[in-house]
């Protein structure tokens, strides 16, 4: 078994199955951060299984958005209806525990000694504000992403498709009226890159999409990064850490939690720095 | 062949101009319209029938909602225009610069003789939460606004990358905030007419790291109004009238992302030269200029993009008072610029326009007046530089 930290989580790594845990802890109690769920953490834990072995097919229980975990790892969600079992499945826990195994693996959740404590009131306000974001009742009175426009470039949010054009890789993907530029198709850049300028928004002067959270996170935090493979791109700072951050600091792309609005959360991916 | 001729020939002049004061205004959209044209059309002080224009643009980003669609009617019904040609120009924060331009180029294309251009926003009575939704829509909403970024932020993002770039801190901006409440503080009409010190300007509240509440321009209510005609109605109407003598414009990326450098604004590079081209002129015959300082840093970028300064010296520009009414080697933000006149989004681009056209007749409060001013510029931004005009003006015809 192999320990690490995984693109802000803690991972155990064995030959049957993958354990990733949030590093937060309320009591004795692993919980999630900011804007992590077990969506997050699966995607975390099908990305790192990815670096040792290929997945034909996971299933995915409800409590884990399916489409999100597809789009941001280019795997196949195995189908209820298909003959053949799936190749691994996704585990919930009652904490903020995520579990990749072959199907009948004897899983051991080992205690990690990584735990930073989260401050109860902190921990439960974030809840609180998340569970009205959801609600369908609530419509945020910010700029409208439909879910429809969200779809539709799920793809290079959560997992950086982009195109490759005359002069290099492009992301986002453009249009032109000549045809896509992608004349050579679909092209993934590396979810990591430096940082070229960063700024930290006051809570009044952030998105009012994130106006439930904002205030209680000290603002919202974004990244200017040169991508490893050439574009630039903007992203958010992850919700529960507070990077000290330099210009060409290395930067890592991992998939969290935007916001939601009518009852669908939108992922994508936001900025931590690179992992040791 | 003689109606060709004619139609190369037409020079455009401004004739009149007029706003109301920019601030947290009583009035609503008609009645602060209704203001800046009676201002615009009273400083005609030769013919004028309102009935004679012949096409009017209104800029707006129409914030709040109050009249989304169809703005310009209601506007127009307000100020003795029934019945003229009118339309919304929406193009964020420069939406009456390019109304300008279009009026300029209805008259310039031989197909009106008098035109009205203007621009309008009421911001002041909404809501902090409604009022946080318009401003960050004139960004790449898709990926920039989910980024977490409003303007404060994509220009926050500037400023640090050209600190690190270049020889220039925050400092710097302080002294653009320092002096544009200077002149602000002279101007009647502009929205906080009040001096800063450099002390204060410096420790702000940080509202995106390192931008300060005082490098960010007030949210403001105004309108403006201009009235231009063709040279051979021109001559009538006034025996003073300020001429355009360039007309540029450009755009560029929607998304700071998608720039090669985010420390220059490639559409006011362009829309300048093809402004300076047009009016046979450099940016060192420019006497006075009103430019797009919605944040400190954009009015450093804009001394450097539109020739007054040299790429990378438009901090040292601002720190050695260049752009100080009678000062330096050209009045910046006479009028105290979006930092300390105000910024009504969409009035903002024909309210550059009043304060040259004002400047260059002499006509503005004596310790304003910028000496012996020949030949003016207004420099009008929509978003983070995704679309610029630019105008230049004289006292002579071309």
């Amino acid at each position: 078994m192999t320990e690490e930290v995984w693109m802000g989580y803690l991972v155990d790594h064995c030959t049957n199955y993958t354990v990733v845990q949030s590093p937060f802890v309320l009591g004795e109690e692993r919980v999630f951060g900011a804007d992590s769920d077990a969506t997050t953490l699966s995607v975390a834990a099908i990305l790192h299984r990815l670096q040792h072995d290929a997945i034909a097919s996971v299933a995915v229980p409800d409590g884990i958005d399916a489409d999100t975990v597809s789009t941001a790892c280019n795997v196949h969600v195995w189908d209820e209806e298909s003959e053949a079992g799936p190749e691994w499945d996704l585990l919930l826990s009652e904490e903020a525990i995520i579990v990749l195994a072959r199907p009948g693996a004897d899983v051991e959740i080992s205690v990690m000694d990584m735990a930073v404590e989260v401050d109860r009131p902190f921990h439960e306000a974030i809840l609180t504000a998340w569970e009205m974001e959801l609600n369908t009742l609530h419509v945020s009175q910010g700029a409208y992403v439909s879910q429809a426009q969200y779809v539709e470039a799920a793809s290079s949010r959560l997992s950086l498709s982009g195109q490759i054009g005359a002069n290099g890789p492009v992301w986002p993907p453009r249009y032109s009226a000549h045809g896509p530029v992608n004349g050579n198709g679909v092209h993934k850049l590396t979810p990591n890159g430096h940082v070229l300028s960063w700024t930290t928004l006051s809570a009044a002067g952030s998105p009012s999409e994130f106006s439930l959270r904002a205030p209680l996170l000290g603002g919202v935090s974004t990244v200017l990064l040169e991508l490893t493979d050439g574009p630039n791109g903007v992203f958010l700072i992850v919700d529960d850490e507070e990077p000290e951050l330099s210009m060409d600091a290395p930067m890592e792309l991992v998939v969290r939690r935007i916001y939601a609005q009518e009852g669908f959360i939108r992922y994508g991916l936001k900025a931590r720095p690179m992992s040791a | 062949m003689l109606a060709l001729v004619a139609w190369v020939m037409v020079d455009v002049a401004v004739v009149g101009a007029g706003q109301t004061r920019y601030g947290n205004h009583a009035l609503g959209l008609k009645g602060m319209w209704a203001e800046a044209a009676r201002s615009a059309f009273s400083s005609i002080d030769g013919d004028f029938d309102v009935k004679s224009v012949d096409e009017a643009y209104i800029g707006s980003l129409a914030f709040g909602g109050a009249q989304l669609g169809n703005t310009a009617a209601l506007l127009t019904e307000h100020s003795d225009m029934e019945g003229v040609p009118v339309r919304r120009v929406e193009n964020a924060c420069a939406s009456s610069g390019f109304a300008f331009r279009d009026a300029w180029m209805a008259i310039k294309s031989g197909q009106a003789d008098i035109v009205v251009a203007g621009g309008i926003e009421k911001m002041n009575d909404l809501t902090p939460e409604r009022r946080r939704y318009w401003l960050g829509v004139s960004g790449d909403t898709e990926w920039e606004r989910l980024a977490g970024l409003t303007f404060p932020g994509t220009y926050a993002l500037m400023a640090r990358r050209y600190f690190h770039e270049f020889d220039a801190s925050h400092d710097d901006l302080v002294h653009v905030t320092v002096k544009n409440h200077l002149h602000g503080s002279l101007n009647p009409l502009a929205h906080i007419q009040k001096e800063v010190s450099f002390e204060k300007a410096a420790s702000g509240f940080m509202v995106a790291d390192p931008l300060t509440l005082y490098d960010c321009c007030p949210t403001s209510d105004g309108a403006s109004c201009v009235v231009l005609a063709a040279d051979h109605v021109a001559k009538r109407m006034t025996d003073t009238p300020v001429w355009v003598r360039g007309s540029g414009a450009a755009s560029d990326h929607l998304a700071l992302h998608d720039r090669p450098s985010i420390t220059q604004l490639k559409a006011t590079q362009t829309a300048g030269r093809k402004a300076y081209e047009m009016a046979n002129l450099k940016p060192r015959d420019i006497d006075i200029a009103e430019v797009h300082d919605c944040f400190t840093i954009a009015e450093v970028l804009a001394t450097e993009d539109l020739g007054f300064a040299e790429r990378g010296h438009g901090g040292r520009f601002a720190r050695e008072g260049q752009g100080v009414i009678n000062q330096g080697s050209v009045a910046v933000n006479a009028s105290g610029g979006l930092k300390s006149k105000g910024h009504p989004l969409g009035a903002t681009g024909t309210g550059q326009v009043v304060e040259v056209f004002k400047q260059l007749r002499g006509q503005v409060e004596s310790q304003r007046q910028v000496k012996d001013a020949e030949v003016g510029l207004t420099h009008n931004v929509g978003g983070s530089g995704a679309t610029c005009a630019v105008h230049v003006f004289g006292r002579d015809r071309p």
